[in-house]
């Protein structure tokens, strides 16, 4: 019996182990407490309030992203995705596929697909692999799917019992209903760039046109509500922000990093190195949300 | 068992090269005995990561006079039954449209018919026979009677034995 066990044969091992011992190795060689450089938790400090001023859908808070995520640098790093610092879950897009991370750190791989977005309340998760469209509960369970040539940029909106996706296809910007109904073309005329529901407004999406502007239309009736929108509309917060607001989380691909800041007092700013590795990927991962608590 | 001990204590120490050899030597087993019992490639490979990870926070605070190996596999099988657990949760509960994928990657009749088996039979089976574990030793592993590792393993023989 135990001859036959360890025969069978089991694919990927040895990748496996490799992958795995990347992260094991991280993780003992960050055990022992570094040496911190005193220098940067004021200038942190105050980085996060500029922030906090700045704005984070705004050009300079962008830019002061970038300069905290200098400043933080690997020194006070956790080796690996241990927990979030707030409630909720991670929705991440990886080489290896879409992944939710929930709030203790556990880790699940929902398949691979490669792009994802949470649905507004998050019980659900609308994925793409090349051509297909997937909508899928959180344990990775399909729900329903649609077979579509070259589908990208899925975005799920709406309220808690009436939602729609849009997702683009061949390049054409496409709407279904979140139950995987009523699939229909919406402009063949969009740039493929995701497109951003309006929140407070009922089944309104902005997009790009290949013309350059940036339409708004009521995706049941096709009614263009604005067809020179600015573009502010389809512009996208340069951190995200934890269900409860109190936390952002960026991510740095140079130092393959994920760097967690909270917003208000006390400052508190956690890095995580080694992401790639954990989440199987060569790229550096995408962090497509963080939505509610289960 | 010494060398062991002594790479343990190295590890302890800081050694990476000690805790490689620890790697090395422990994660094909647990790694193996993770995918027998979730018979899910990519699970495993989790489970068997987060058993190591979950050793190293730990390490500090490991007696170096017991054995490194069982200690890691507690570890390994009670999160692989837990896994198994949850999935087969959640397909009960859930409409599943898809294909399970592990019905996919079932190589082999013995792989088969381990699937066959609850989950908790399945980690006994792995415990004794490819970890070669006494009864005595599986039944402190988990937490459970003697007896109860005993008629699980009878049971769970018995039906391999009857499914190939």
């Amino acid at each position: 019996m135990r001859r036959e066990l360890e025969q069978i044969f089991i694919p990927g091992e040895h990748e496996a182990r490799e992958r795995s011992w990347a992260v094991v190795e991280a993780a003992f060689a960050a055990r022992d407490p570094q040496p911190r450089r005193p220098s940067w938790k004021p200038v942190a400090a105050v980085a996060i309030a500029v922030i906090a001023l700045a704005g984070l859908l705004s050009p300079p808070g962008r830019a002061v992203l970038d300069e905290i995520r200098e400043v933080v640098g690997v020194e006070e790093s956790a080796p690996a995705l241990f927990s979030l610092p707030a409630p909720g879950r991670l929705l991440v897009t990886a080489d290896s596929g879409a992944w939710v991370v929930d709030q203790d750190g556990s880790k699940r791989l929902l398949g691979r697909y490669r792009q994802a977005s949470w649905s507004p309340f998050g019980r659900f998760v609308v994925a793409a692999r090349a051509n297909e469209l997937v909508a899928l509960t959180t344990d990775g369970t399909v729900r329903w799917s649609l077979a579509r040539p070259d589908v990208r940029l899925p975005r799920w909106g709406g309220t808690r019992t009436d939602t729609r996706i849009a997702y683009f296809s061949g390049g054409e910007l496409r709407v279904v209903g979140g139950d995987g109904e009523g699939d229909r073309l919406l402009d063949p005329d969009a740039a493929v760039r995701a497109p951003v529901w309006q929140q407070g407004a009922r089944h309104r999406l902005a997009y790009a046109a290949r013309d350059g502007t940036v339409r708004v239309v009521d995706v049941d009736t096709g009614d263009a509500v604005d067809r020179d929108a600015a573009a502010s509309r389809l512009e996208r917060p340069a951190a995200i922000v934890s269900p409860d607001g109190r936390w952002t989380v960026v991510g740095w691909a140079d130092a393959d990093q994920l760097v967690f800041t909270r917003l208000g007092r006390p400052r508190q700013i956690r890095a995580v190195s080694n992401v790639s590795a954990q989440f199987r990927s060569r790229s550096f991962p995408t962090i497509e949300g963080w939505c509610c608590a289960p | 068992m010494g060398s062991e001990g002594a790479h343990v204590r190295g590890a302890q120490r800081g050694s990476a090269s000690d805790l490689e050899a620890l790697f090395r030597a422990h994660w094909p087993r647990a790694y193996r005995a993770a995918f027998l019992v979730v018979h899910d490639a990519a699970a495993a490979e989790d489970i068997a990561q987060e058993s190591f990870l979950a050793a190293i926070r730990d390490l500090d605070r490991f007696d170096r006079r017991r054995p490194f190996g069982p200690w890691l596999h507690r570890i390994v099988v009670n999160r692989a039954i837990d896994w198994t657990r949850a999935r087969q949760l959640r397909a009960e509960s859930e409409l599943v449209d898809a294909p399970a994928p592990e019905a996919e990657r079932l190589d082999g009749a013995v792989l088969a018919a381990l699937a066959a088996l609850p989950p908790d039979h399945r980690a006994v089976i792995v415990l004794r026979h490819l970890l070669e574990y006494t009864p005595g030793e599986i039944a402190e592993l988990l937490g459970l009677p003697r007896g109860t590792v005993n008629s699980r393993l009878r049971r769970g023989l018995d039906s391999l034995r009857e499914t190939l």
